[in-house]
């Protein structure tokens, strides 16, 4: 039974090189910024400005040696070897630029993060105002002199295009239950599942029923137009509204 | 001391060397997750008593990479000779399956990997298998949880990493251990392993894409692309002993949201794959989700049964995939039978001549976003389906969820991701599709749940079908109308799939919250 623990397993993946993600190189930003230069140096005519292969040399990010490279263990012998590539750099060249190309591969790991926020003002405001007025029928809640006012200002536009499709719950749901033979009891929904529904009154009390056969539950979700109207819009639709959205300065 | 074999309705399916309780990932090797125990039933589900409570404790041990030890339990116990077995990345504990007191427990000093989860073990007469986030199959004696051996079956330096259930496979020329893997922050091509039982030696790996030259490869734009196209196969196999063919599925193409630099329809990745285990040689393949931008790996478990269509039997295969889309196939030739939404999508254009979605281009990822459904944790995710063939219906924990669909790298070749979903709505509820029409029998919409429920199902001989809810409920339904029959309200939501199994008379039932495992059973004569 392995029962190797904390420092003492780090020490022995260390001693027998068994490193893995949980030792993989840590970039150091300065010496991947010298490590880059040296790459636009000697590496970019083959490789590609982002390390990602052209026609003249492969990718480096999906390269097994680069990413089983620590130190340049791996990266300063193939240069070595290889014909057409820098063979004379020092040993700390060489560990410049693993961290650059070790920043490239994180880089790319984390990409389901944008570096940047999309730009979600593609629509056309006038349209969007056209469909807030009619088609979309938000007007018949919302007002860009009343509740909109400003709105444009309040949010950024991707957190307005979110919000805009996926408004978060500023009204609790309102829910009336009806248990056989009683009388209904309104309130604001604390918790419901298929057995027990509770809620809390006018006068804040916490009140709890068992559903059974004979209980009524009536919910009142100001939300759910907002989750009807998602099969209704249109790309199109979203864009234009949130163009016009982010206009109500 | 009398051990209760566990009865499958289909005998094809029941491994006979197999005579334990709940002996593999599945309970049998078919994916339906139907027992035909009955001792708890719709007559008396309401004197289930509480058994016995597990907690997992990991200890001190750190978790590698920082962070607390993910202590959910996300794998389906395995129970063999009144032994049940279960598992968190890195931890494997054997639990006394009557009283739930720890017998053993096995820490494995990991390297690295990611510990989003573990889906449990498999066994083999005296030795446990279990696959490790840092890219190792460990093989422990079932006596004492000591280390018998262990493989490497990836390579943690291209972020791969492991979370599958292994699988044992005996066919009539040997045994087999499966094997899959899991990882897609980077370009990197999914494979399934078979190893030998008795030293871990590799016996074949099958990699989720053609042959360079083939037909087949032409569905990607060039070599490169295809050779780091993905494809993991993150769930655990079945298998038909008399077709000797053993089912998987595919999970997403490389990179997963930016699609531009892989068009075409990137065989062999979300597909539901049919192989020979002995040589590990493709037989034939079905992809659900050609070109899929949306990270709705086709990994659901292919469920297997014999039915009835058009007044014809048939080997059939099922699969409720994540992209919301239900599909039979002809198990032995994968001809394909039928196709249906099992949730509303918008994603499609329809099926094309063999059955398959063709993707809407206009719901692609975009650059100013693209409103789509499902959202990325899909109409359903890994937590198992269930098929009862007594009321020959299939049985789908799913969600109707909206998300907004970004491409964030519009670059020719773009690697990783280059995109993500945001968002949005879920609507939870429970799906059971009558397999002959693809219809939705009944459907019942889980109250007050957002979000996507984690809970795999179970049906039985006894007229129920268990269910975790979003509200931390353990349920059973009525399997033929949806009804619910009974709950027992958890500390957290259910987050694997129940199994049962009998001892000494007594039917157990045993599902996973969080980091505890409940068990109850039903005393009464």
């Amino acid at each position: 039974m392995r029962r190797l623990v904390g420092a003492q397993a780090l020490a022995c993946a260390i001693v027998f090189g068994q490193a893995g993600p949980y030792q993989r190189q840590e970039v150091d930003n300065a010496a991947a910024s010298r490590g880059r230069q040296m790459y636009t140096q000697f590496c970019i005519n083959c490789h590609g400005a982002l390390a990602k292969g052209t026609e003249q040399g492969p990718d480096l990010i999906r390269s097994p040696l680069v990413l089983r490279d620590r130190m340049g263990d791996q990266i300063g012998p193939a240069l070595k070897k290889l014909a057409n590539h820098k063979s004379d750099l020092t040993q700390a060249q060489v560990g410049d630029l693993t961290h650059f190309l070790k920043d490239q591969v994180e880089a790319t790991a984390k990409n389901r993060n944008p570096v940047t926020p999309p730009n979600v003002l593609t629509g056309n405001a006038e349209a969007g105002r056209a469909y807030f007025n009619g088609t979309g029928k938000c007007n018949t809640c919302h007002s860009a002199t009343g509740d909109f006012a400003g709105v444009g200002r309040k949010y950024n536009p991707l957190d307005l295009q979110q919000r805009f499709l996926f408004p978060r719950r500023s009204k609790p749901i309102q829910v009336t239950v009806t248990a056989a033979g009683g009388q209904p009891v309104t309130g604001s929904l604390e918790r419901i599942d298929d057995f027990s529904v509770s809620l809390r009154d006018a006068l804040g009390e916490y009140r709890a029923f068992s559903r059974e056969k004979t209980t009524r539950v009536d919910l009142n979700d100001p939300l759910a137009v907002h989750n009807q109207m998602l099969d209704l819009y249109t790309d199109q639709d979203i864009h234009n509204v949130v163009r016009y959205l982010e206009s109500l300065k | 001391m009398k051990l209760a074999v566990f009865l499958f309705a289909a005998s094809a399916f029941a491994q006979t060397s197999f005579p334990e309780a709940w002996p593999s990932y599945n309970g049998d090797l078919s994916g339906r997750r139907y027992s035909t125990l009955s001792k708890i039933n719709q007559s008396n589900i309401n004197s289930l008593s509480l058994a016995w409570v597990y907690r997992v404790n990991p200890g001190r041990a750190p978790q590698a990479g920082g962070g607390n030890v993910n202590t959910t339990i996300k794998g389906t116990p395995v129970v063999v000779n009144g032994v049940l077995y279960t598992t968190i990345p890195d931890h494997v504990w054997a639990i006394d399956a009557r009283t739930g007191r720890e017998i053993w427990h096995h820490v494995w000093t990991s390297k690295g990997g990611w510990h989003i989860g573990n889906r449990g073990v498999a066994v083999l007469r005296e030795t446990v298998y279990v696959e490790t986030p840092d890219c190792n199959l460990i093989a422990l004696n079932a006596k004492d949880g000591k280390e018998k051996w262990h493989t490497q079956i990836c390579d943690l330096e291209q972020f791969y990493y492991a979370s599958v259930a292994p699988i044992v496979v005996q066919t009539r020329l040997k045994n087999h251990v499966i094997t899959g893997v899991s990882g897609d922050d980077l370009d990197i091509p999914g494979y399934i392993e078979s190893h030998d039982p008795d030293t871990g030696a590799l016996e074949w790996r099958w990699y989720a894409h053609p042959e360079p030259g083939s037909p087949e490869a032409k569905t990607w734009p060039s070599v490169e692309a295809m050779l780091h196209g993905g494809g993991m196969t993150w769930v655990p196999s079945t298998y038909d002993p008399d077709l000797n063919l053993l089912y998987f599925g595919t999970g997403n193409p490389q990179p997963v949201i930016a699609g531009q630099g892989r068009e075409g329809s990137n065989l062999y990745t979300e597909c539901i794959i049919a192989l020979n285990p002995d040589t590990g040689k493709l037989q034939w393949y079905f992809q659900p989700s050609p070109h899929d931008t949306h990270d709705w790996d086709a990994v659901q478990t292919p469920v297997l049964f014999d039915g009835e269509v058009n007044g014809q039997p048939r080997k059939l295969l099922a699969q409720a995939s994540r992209n919301g889309w239900f599909f039979l196939l002809d198990r032995a030739t994968g001809q394909h039978i039928l196709s249906s939404e099992f949730v509303k999508t918008n994603w499609t254009l329809g099926v094309d001549a063999k059955g398959q979605p063709i993707p809407n281009p206009a719901k692609q990822p975009k650059l100013d976003g693209a409103l789509v459904t499902p959202n990325q944790g899909g109409a359903i995710n890994w937590p198992s389906p269930s098929f009862n063939p007594e009321t020959g219906l299939f049985y789908a924990n799913a969600a109707r969820a909206w998300s907004v669909y970004y491409l964030y790298d519009d670059d020719d070749k773009p690697e990783g991701w280059g995109g993500n979903d945001r968002g949005g709505v879920s609507e939870a509820m429970l799906q059971a599709i009558d397999y002959k029409t693809g219809k939705i029998r009944w459907s019942h919409k889980w109250p007050g749940g957002g979000g996507g429920v984690r809970s795999g199902l179970l049906s039985t001989a006894g007229k129920l079908l268990f269910a975790g809810d979003p509200s931390a409920n353990f349920v059973a339904l009525d399997p033929a109308t949806g009804d619910p029959l009974w709950h027992a309200a958890l500390h957290t939501s259910v987050t694997n799939g129940p199994i049962t199994y009998e001892l000494d008379g007594v039917q157990y039932l045993v599902v996973g919250a969080g980091d505890t495992l409940y068990s109850f059973a039903m005393r009464a004569k």
